[in-house]
Order: structure tokens, then C-alpha cells, then sequence
């Protein structure tokens, strides 16, 4: 099953499980956002009273949100696109995370975010192509959560319905298409905050979430052919993140390197080499692979060479390890 | 209005303004009262408006005019704890008076930046809907508040879903230091969403009586399932936007006083002694009685501890 049938079945499982639960997008008769495509026969199946196709509106789909949520109605609501997050910025960052650390309630605040995230087949511009977890994984009170493949996509999605916190749910362009085994158990959820450790390796470990997540065991392929034990850890959401399972991952091994589609500055990886340096020291090298501070451009080819892929990955990883011998690299 | 639903908004608008001017003596004593905004001269609206709801609704309340909480019947010392930020009212001295949470009033909070009631309300409505209830939601808002999109995003999704989501634009002269007439055509805060075709008033927010029939007919449609509905209420902010702020550099003394002559609760003070239905001895009897409830929950208040660490910890625990 690929993610995004994983997601559409998820959905379609938990609105016939809860009867309160409601969705809120755009465009949902036709399956929702072109960029997602998650949502395709859901209101045909639950009608207009549970599946609410709204105007282009992120003010109102967020604020709404809110407000069914205090209400206590769980609320499932689709953004277009990641990047158009912003448009509802305050909402996201001041509203949803704060209410209830100033008003003391409800105990429980139903409400999931999810939006296409990151560079797709290329192409899409500056503004259809970032990473956004990058601007929300520091503020207290929001859960993001960043899946890499069918499976965790699945169970992280019921998580976040069920669990009664605000999250942003950030489906990754890339790994909409890949296809994983995704347990059949309608109570298959995965926690968040806890790390996977999708490839063990004593060399070197990979750190990786979202899109990064298949670039990196690929990169580990190449680079055991190439002599190099590779771990990976998906953090599946950068927040919370699991600050143990990080640190237990970097103990077993030499080196670190961190992957992130998003630009390297100020980025979640910058958090993660910090907490890194912070508790583990600094005798354990770490690196970050990431897409350079410029936008992204329209044309496909000056586009991939901005972002982070398997060859650079690969190379950064070489470098890291065996400095001696990576001499002729860049 | 008949005979006691003119005394009770009397009696809440003297409550709000009893309020309001003892916290001000405190203030000029040099206590502190964080956040705090008079509502002096505006209780008219503010209460005419809530007092036109029933028990099951909702209304999300905007920082000026404590009569809007105290309406819904919040009590004096929760209240007052809150506006102090201590510990036993409705959010624990993490909110301030800006974000009383008292949802079994109907008063589930209020935003931080202004502006985003509008579509909260929205989906408050909505849930409303969903839930079957005939309960309607009830949002003020003043200058600042609908000079900001989610204004139109919401009242869009309003007609289209034909949600319960009434709207009372609180006109009162000014943003801050900013005159009403510089932030919006013609100074008139709702005349726009005639567009919309649906039920727009405009009534004099000084008016009690008058303010609480044309939210009661409002309030009504909505109710019915017609959609949303605004009343726009003029008045003036008698009192500077916070104590202390610099006044002399946006009007003229005069001017405030000039509004003090048409203060609300005299002119309904006026008209319930021309009925007979409450005499200016029974007035002060109720003044009097008010003052010592005021005084009470002050001291009850300033007695109550700050948050500490278990508070704190509750906090943190609700965001895990």
C-alpha cells in the first residue's frame, strides 16, 4: 500500500470509529488538494455534515478548527500546501499552541493539520516545495510530525487524531508514492516522540525524518558497499523528539550525520547537532547535509542541485568517516 | 424590555461600572492590575448584548468591558483573581483577565492577537450545529479585531453554512489612539457586510434597551438557522485605552466629557424612575450593596497565592 492510500484509509477508518470526528479542506469532492490527493471518497462515503469543503480560506479552516476543537469535536483539517501554512500563521503558532497553557483547558485539543510538504518531482517553486517543520518544530504546545513511509504515515495519523494534542501533520510529496506493508489492525498507532531505528551501523549513523528518510537507507546501501557500517534513525516527529532515542542511536556510533531537505540554516538538524554536542560532547564528529539558504528555483535542474540526494549524502558520509581518503571530493 | 429585564441590565451595568471604578481607585493608589481596561460608558452594549443571550450560549468576550464576563455570571472574585493573576479563578494566574476560561458559562476564551475570534467563532457555531444544540455564539469585537481578514474568512463561511454566529462591533471611537473614521469608510465598522445580505443594525450603544432588542432579534435569526447577524453599536471610549497612556495626544478633554453627559447608565437610571420601576433610593441601595461585593472579592483576590510550581506542572502536563 503506498502512504497516501495509507492515509485516505486511515481517515476513513477513524470517521466511521468516532462520528464526531469532522474533516475540513478544500477542493474535498474531488479528493482534496491536488498536492495530497488523501481524501478521495470521503465525502462521498460520510457526507457533507462530516467532510466540509471550505473556501480558500486558511483563516477560517485553522481558527474553525480551533473552535470545533474546544467544542471538543475532533477535527481533522487539510492546508493546500505546507508552505501556505503561513497564512495561517498566528493561528498556528499563537492560537492553537497557547490556548490552553493560558486558559487552563480543555484537557483535550483535537485537532490535526496535515499538508503536502516538501520538494515533490521538482519544479513546484519557492513557495509549493519546503520543508516547514523547520519554523514550527520549536514552539511549545505543537506536535509535528514528519512520517517517511506507509506504515508510520498510518500509524502516526492515529495517533495524532486520538490523542487529544495539536499537530501538524506534514506528508512529505516524495513519500506519498512509496510503497510499505501497513499493519490492518484499525488500532495500529505509533507514539510520538519515539525514534525508529530503520538501519543499524556501527561506522556511522544517518539521521533522518520525513523524505530524508528513503535517501538515507539508500545512501547507506552505497555506502556498505563502499565499506561504511551505516545506521539510520527516522525521527519520525521532530517534535516532540525523542532526545533519548537520539542520544542512545549517536552512542552507538563513531559519527553522525544529519540529512534535511530544508536549508541548513536554522534548521531541525541544527537542533539535533546541538543536542548532540550539548550531551554527548563534541568528540564524536557530526555533519548536516542540507539544501542551501536560496529559494527554490522554478527550473528542475538548478533545483536538484540545491537539494540534499543520495550522492551527497553519500559523499558527505565518506568525508565524515574516512576524511583520508575523501581528499578528491569536493 | 419589560420591568425586570430593564432593572437586571441596570443592575449589570452598575455592577461592570462598580467594578471598573473601584479597580481605578485602586490603580490612582498605586496598586497594580495588569492588563486591566475600563469599560467605563460602554456597559450599555457590552451588557445590553450579553444580557440578550440565554444560558446555553456561547460568547467570546473582547478585553474592554468586564460586564460582558460578569453577565454570563462569572463571579466577582474569580474574576478579580484573574485580573491579578492569581490562583482559584478560571485559568490559575496563567491567563491574566485577557483569557478568563469559564466554559460552563459559555465563555470558552479569547484570543491573544486580535483578530481570530471571528473564525474561532466559526467553528464554535459549527460545533454547535453539529452537536444539535439551538445554542447561538456571540462575538464582540472592536476596531482592531475587524480590521483583520479572518473578519470576512469567517463571516464568508458564516453565510455559506448559515452557521449561529452573531457579531457585535463595539464602535467606540478609537484603535488605541486611532480615530474609527481613519480605519474604516465613513467610521462605520459593519456597514460593509451589507454585501453579504444578511441582517446588518446599527443602534446606539449607549442605549441599554435598545441594544439588547436588536441583539435579541439577531440573536434570533441566528437561532433559527438564518445565519449569521451583526448589530453595531456607536459609544465612546470615555476611559484612555490603558491607565496612564497618552491621551492629550489624540483628543481634547472635552471631548470625553462631552460623551460623559450621555452616559448610559444615567439616561437608563433616568427612564426606569419616569416608569416607577426603580426609584433613585432603591438605585443606591443597590450601588451600595455592589461596592461591598466589589471590596469583598478585591480582598479575597489579593489574598489568593500566585502560581507555583504545582500549577506550573498542571500546565505543562495538559501540553504533553
Amino acid at each position: 500500500m503506498n502512504t497516501r492510500s495509507a492515509l485516505n484509509a486511515v481517515l476513513r477508518s477513524e470517521l466511521a470509529r468516532d462520528p464526531r470526528l469532522v474533516l475540513l479542506g478544500e477542493n474535498l469532492h474531488t479528493g482534496g488538494s491536488n498536492n495530497s490527493l488523501v481524501c478521495g471518497g470521503l465525502l462521498e462515503a460520510f457526507g457533507p455534515r462530516r467532510v466540509f469543503e471550505t473556501p480558500v480560506s486558511e483563516n477560517a479552516i485553522v481558527g474553525g478548527a480551533l473552535g470545533l476543537a474546544l467544542s471538543g469535536t475532533p477535527v481533522v483539517a487539510e492546508i493546500y500546501s505546507a508552505d501556505f501554512l503561513f497564512t495561517a500563521g498566528n493561528e498556528i503558532v499563537n492560537d492553537i499552541p497557547k490556548w490552553r497553557f493560558q486558559h487552563g483547558g480543555p484537557a483535550r485539543l483535537p485537532l490535526v493539520l496535515r499538508a503536502a510538504n516538501g520538494a515533490g518531482a521538482g519544479g513546484a517553486g519557492p513557495e509549493h516545495s519546503q520543508c516547514m517543520e523547520r519554523y514550527l518544530h520549536g514552539v511549545p504546545g505543537l506536535a509535528v510530525v514528519t512520517p517517511g513511509g506507509a506504515a508510520d504515515a498510518a500509524g502516526l495519523l492515529r495517533t495524532a487524531i486520538r490523542s487529544g494534542r495539536p499537530s501538524v501533520f506534514l506528508e512529505h510529496r516524495r513519500v506519498y508514492d512509496l510503497e510499505e506493508a501497513v499493519p490492518d489492525d484499525p488500532d495500529f498507532a505509533i507514539p510520538f516522540g519515539q525514534a525508529a531505528r530503520v538501519r543499524d551501523g556501527e561506522d556511522l549513523l544517518i539521521v533522518a525524518w520525513g523524505g530524508m528518510r528513503a535517501l538515507a537507507l539508500d545512501a547507506a546501501e552505497a555506502l556498505e558497499a563502499a565499506g561504511i557500517d551505516c545506521g539510520v534513525l527516522d525521527l519520525r516527529t521532530v517534535a516532540p523528539l525523542d532526545v533519548d532515542g537520539l542520544l542512545e542511536a549517536a552512542e552507538g556510533a563513531r559519527a553522525v550525520l544529519i540529512a534535511e531537505e530544508g536549508p541548513r540554516t536554522g534548521g531541525v538538524g541544527a537542533e539535533i547537532a546541538a543536542t548532540l554536542a550539548e550531551q554527548l560532547g563534541t568528540t564524536r564528529p557530526i555533519a548536516r547535509v542540507a539544501a542551501a539558504d536560496v529559494p527554490h528555483p522554478y527550473d528542475p535542474v538548478l533545483e536538484a542541485r540545491l537539494l540534499p540526494d543520495v550522492a551527497r549524502i553519500v559523499a558527505r558520509a565518506q568525508l565524515l568517516c574516512r576524511p583520508e581518503a575523501a581528499t578528491t571530493h569536493r | 424590555v419589560d420591568r425586570d429585564g430593564a432593572v437586571a441590565l441596570y443592575a449589570a451595568m452598575l455592577r461592570s461600572r462598580t467594578l471598573d471604578d473601584f479597580v481605578e481607585e485602586r490603580l490612582a493608589a498605586g496598586d497594580a492590575a495588569p492588563h486591566f481596561h475600563s469599560g467605563t460608558g460602554q456597559e450599555a452594549l457590552t451588557v445590553g448584548a450579553a444580557l440578550a443571550l440565554t444560558a446555553r450560549d456561547k460568547l467570546l468576550y473582547t478585553h474592554r468591558g468586564y460586564g460582558q464576563l460578569l453577565a454570563r455570571g462569572l463571579p466577582l472574585s474569580a474574576l478579580l483573581r484573574d485580573l491579578l493573576c492569581r490562583t482559584g479563578g478560571t485559568n490559575d494566574g496563567f491567563g491574566s483577565v485577557l483569557h478568563v476560561h469559564a466554559p460552563e458559562l459559555g465563555l470558552p476564551g479569547r484570543e491573544g492577537v486580535f483578530g481570530t475570534r471571528f473564525t474561532i467563532g466559526a467553528g464554535l457555531a459549527l460545533a454547535e450545529r453539529l452537536a444539535g444544540s439551538e445554542a447561538v455564539v456571540l462575538c464582540f469585537y472592536g476596531e482592531a479585531a475587524g480590521s483583520r481578514g479572518p473578519l470576512y474568512e469567517a463571516l464568508n463561511l458564516a453565510v455559506l453554512w448559515a452557521l449561529p454566529l452573531v457579531l457585535v462591533a463595539e464602535n467606540n471611537g478609537f484603535s488605541v489612539s486611532s480615530r474609527t473614521g481613519s480605519l474604516y469608510p465613513r467610521g462605520r465598522m459593519s456597514a460593509v457586510w451589507r454585501g453579504f445580505g444578511i441582517p446588518v443594525a446599527e443602534v446606539d450603544g449607549n442605549d441599554a434597551e435598545e441594544v439588547w432588542s436588536a441583539v435579541s432579534d439577531a440573536v434570533g435569526h441566528a437561532r433559527e438557522g438564518r445565519g449569521p447577524a451583526i448589530v453595531e453599536g456607536l459609544t465612546y471610549r470615555v476611559a484612555p485605552h490603558i491607565p496612564g497612556d497618552r491621551e492629550a495626544e489624540y483628543r481634547e478633554p472635552w471631548e470625553a466629557r462631552g460623551w460623559a453627559r450621555r452616559d448610559p447608565l444615567a439616561g437608563l437610571a433616568a427612564r426606569l424612575e419616569d416608569r416607577g420601576w426603580l426609584t433613585a433610593e432603591a438605585r443606591a441601595e443597590l450601588a451600595r450593596g455592589l461596592r461591598a461585593e466589589v471590596e469583598e472579592a478585591w480582598r479575597d483576590a489579593v489574598a489568593a497565592p500566585p502560581p507555583g510550581r504545582p500549577e506550573l506542572e498542571a500546565r505543562l502536563e495538559l501540553l504533553r
